[in-house]
């Protein structure tokens, strides 16, 4: 790709970016949020155009008009955000778009299927809704649809962002295994220790530029990561600050146990206290109960049975909305459905969960004015980029989405954070920015239990983790409370 | 936006190819469609006329339409809000009676749509096929009323008898001879009561909070299955003071067949109007006076049916226009 330029309106998202990618090799993108990563990988697989510019793919000219003609030329993407849909199953899910004639033979296409998830050790029951799988599940189906178009150049954008270690191993593990049968991996990441273990070369971009391309065996983490944030910043790398001693108990939950209809409790037994003061994580791989001790808390989940309170008072009658108007903030797992209303203005966004406390509303009527100022602050908390408050949140990119939400959520003192993931998709200074604002607001009493698959992410930045498995709650003994090993094995523990 | 202007152009040229096709005149139907609807005051207090239960029942549609909801049963909480307001008038006549028939038309209007939003928000039955479903009821249900047990004394028609004056609601404003009814009046006042509940109320926003992602609305503390519910019941209660209005302004008198399909042509109202309020009010103003006027054009030989086409291509336009994608700026 030469000279690549690409403006927004007024953002100029690429400002004539060269990238060079040799063939058959994993490729690292890496960048802050708003880096132009996405954009300039959207510009190759002919989602957006190039006002300048051009791509060539082995010497040839080819500058796509469209996805499809990208996927033609043998150029795949797999996006931040899956493109698979629940209610298809996976074989439909994977030959979509690329039926081999009008007509699906069923047979033939579950044979082919077959064949090309077999070659990489993956393994589907390809009649079943695409619903039921994981997020490692839809990751890997997404892969396979590259596969099944004969994808020679993969883009994986944040592949891992959903999935815990083990998930992510045997994901890079197939990568590998593609690039050794001479496929070509972009990989669009913020994780550097993946940079590190499975690239060959790491382009570095900032400001929608590129600033750095190196062959990865002549740098370290610690290099890339300053050429990431910009030569006149700091990373925050210092040792955790402990927070002070743990004060009263803020969220205690004592035998909790959730069904919600199966046959197996989602949640059981769960005895854990977090008190003031504390960064408690909660580690563990998807699907084992984290959705559910949110939702438990938070006042979704209605099928709860053994005992919750909050600052001393049960919740058991309390409605969600009691419950949050009483100083607990939630960041539930899904930014999209769950997080934000896309259509909606950012300002209206940053309302939205603080629409009925001070000092935006007196319960029945909302201040405009009190709303503005309440925006503006939550979106500058942790530098949200935005074209304009009344713009519709659509027009901020994933990364940017997530600092507001994280500034919503802790703005108004609240007394308890219930967080998924409160740094999904931020780049390492926004991560350092948002726990670092956790734990100055712990410090001065509030508590926070935090949801992750990521467990480096909870052990660089939890005073305790307890783990997750099957619906069951362990702890470490204190003396392994950060060993990655002891709380690896309770993850996957039998 | 200059694929919108294309196409606003295309569907322009494909109107005015209908008219030559059909051998009328472009140039002179359109001069007498804008005569028939604004031409003289009799021709405006006729598309006023027309505007009022249009402007009601806008705002019925609009309401649901934001809280996610599409009430297509707003033709049949009219009618029955209507069938309501003219009993209750008849057997209390009086300015007590008009108070009475304004309560007992929304609740009959809120009665008609709430089993809808029950089914919607709790067994997830979707709104337009048991609305739709509940029109028909209506319209058989009021039609066998004014029959039999409703039905004036001595009268052909299944119509009721006409209410006395003392029950009937004066027009509120005469200029000379044009009349602005009491309806339409408080049709103006509630839209702006509207759009400033929508935007400042706790109430509003959560409206269309649930409307827009019901699911984020729940992890903000709302329930969108009572939301459903309420806003189902407000939509039924407006479409029901529509179908009073009416017959306390307009009609004098409930009869089979009362609705020519205001509640159908409200959900053009609401749609061109788009997301808000205030723009019910110009939306309804022009189907009203397309409606007067296609009578006009009906009398010049031009199909009237040719207003019901301008209406469809303005909706396709108006969506096109509303639904453009978002590009991200940041």
């Amino acid at each position: 790709m030469i000279g690549i330029s690409k403006a927004f309106g007024a953002v100029q998202a690429l400002d004539s970016v060269n990238l060079s990618v040799e063939a058959g090799t994993i490729h690292a993108i890496v960048g802050e949020n708003g880096a132009g990563k996405t954009t300039l990988m959207n510009v190759l697989f002919g989602a957006y155009r190039p006002d300048s510019g051009e791509i060539r793919v082995q010497g040839r000219e080819a500058t796509f008009g469209s996805a499809g003609a990208a996927s033609k030329a043998g150029i795949g993407m797999v996006s931040q955000h899956y493109g698979v849909i629940p209610a298809l199953t996976c074989l439909e899910n994977l030959v979509l778009g690329d039926e081999r004639g009008q007509i699906l033979d069923r047979r033939a296409l579950k044979a082919k299927a077959q064949e090309i998830a077999g070659s990489m050790g993956f393994s589907f029951d390809w009649d079943e809704e695409a619903s039921s799988l994981s997020p490692a599940g839809a990751q890997k189906l997404e892969i396979l649809k590259l596969l099944w178009r004969d994808s020679r150049i993969m883009i994986l954008d944040e592949p891992t962002a959903m999935l815990g270690p083990s998930d992510a191993d045997s994901l890079f593990a197939s990568m590998v295994s593609l690039v050794e049968r001479g496929a070509t991996v972009i990989l669009v990441t913020h994780r550097l220790p993946e940079v590190m273990s499975y690239c060959k070369r790491a382009t570095v971009m900032r400001g929608g530029g590129v600033v750095a391309d190196v062959a990865v065996a002549e740098t370290t983490s610690r290099e890339l990561a300053q050429l990431i944030v910009g030569p006149n910043k700091h990373i925050m790398v210092d040792e955790r600050v402990p927070t002070t001693s743990a004060g009263d108990p803020v969220l205690e939950m004592s035998h909790v146990t959730v069904r919600s209809g199966h046959e197996v409790p989602r949640l059981s037994d769960i005895n854990l206290i977090v008190r003031a003061g504390e960064v408690v994580g909660v580690a563990g791989v998807d699907g084992n109960g984290q959705r559910e001790l949110i939702e438990a808390i938070a006042g979704i989940e209605h099928s709860v049975s053994g005992s919750i309170r909050f600052r001393g008072a049960d919740l058991a009658r309390s409605a969600t909305r009691d419950r949050l108007d009483s100083g607990i903030s939630v960041i539930p797992e899904n930014r999209h459905e769950e997080g934000v209303i896309e259509s909606w203005s950012v300002e209206d966004n940053a309302a939205l969960g603080v629409e009925r406390v001070k000092p935006l509303s007196n319960g029945h009527w909302i201040d405009a004015k009190a709303k503005t100022t309440f925006a503006q602050a939550a979106a500058n908390r942790f530098h949200t980029r935005h074209g304009g408050l009344r713009l519709p949140l659509a027009s901020l990119s994933g990364g940017n989405q997530q600092r507001l939400i994280a500034g919503r959520a802790l703005a108004l003192n609240p007394k308890l954070l219930v967080a998924f993931q409160p740094a999904r998709g931020l780049d390492l200074g926004g991560t350092a920015d948002v726990y670092g604002a956790i734990r100055t607001q712990c410090r001065e009493g509030m508590a926070a239990l935090i949801v992750s698959f990521d467990l480096d992410e909870l052990l660089e930045h939890c005073d305790r983790i307890v783990v997750l498995n099957h619906g069951v709650l362990a702890e470490p003994a204190s003396a392994h409370s950060h060993d990655r090993q002891e709380i690896g094995r309770l993850m996957v523990a039998g | 936006m200059a694929k919108i202007i294309l196409l606003a152009a295309g569907l322009g040229a494909f109107l005015v190819a209908l008219l030559l096709f059909s051998k009328s005149d472009p140039i002179g139907a359109a001069k007498v469609l804008a005569q028939g609807s604004f031409g003289s005051e009799s021709a405006i207090n006729g598309t006023l006329r027309q505007t009022m239960p249009l402007l009601l029942a806008g705002l019925a549609v609009f309401l649901s339409l934001r809280a996610g909801l599409f009430n297509i049963g707003v033709e049949g909480q009219l009618v029955v809000g209507a069938l309501a307001a003219a009993v209750i008038a008849l057997k209390f006549p009086g300015p007590v009676g008009i108070v009475l028939a304004v309560v007992g038309s929304c609740a009959a209007g809120a009665l008609w749509a709430v089993p809808a939003g029950i089914i919607r928000a709790y067994r997830n039955g979707h709104e337009v096929i048991t609305t739709i479903m509940l029109n028909s009821v209506a319209t058989f249900l009021t039609s066998y009323l004014v029959e039999s047990p409703f039905k004036a004394p001595g009268q052909q028609e299944p119509t009721t008898t006409s209410l006395p004056a003392s029950s009937q609601l004066p027009p509120l404003l005469t200029l000379g001879s044009l009349t602005v009814s009491t309806g339409l009046v408080l049709g103006i006042v509630m839209t702006v009561a509207l759009f400033f509940w929508l935007r400042r109320s706790v109430s509003g926003f959560e409206l269309q909070a649930a409307g827009a992602n019901p699911r984020a609305a729940l992890f903000a503390g709302v329930q969108p299955k009572r939301v459903i519910v309420r806003a189902m019941a407000a939509s039924g209660a407006i479409a029901g003071f529509a179908g009073c209005m009416q017959v306390l302004c307009t009609e004098g008198r409930f009869y089979s067949g009362f609705s020519p399909g205001y509640g159908f042509d409200a959900l053009g109202v609401a749609l061109l109007a788009g997301g808000n309020a205030l723009g019910v009010l110009p939306a309804s103003l022009l189907f009203g006076a397309l409606a007067k006027g296609g009578t006009a054009l009906q009398i010049e030989g031009v199909p009237k049916g040719i207003t019901t086409v301008i209406l469809g291509l303005l909706i396709v336009v108006a969506a096109a226009f509303r639904y453009r994608t978002v590009k991200t700026v940041a």
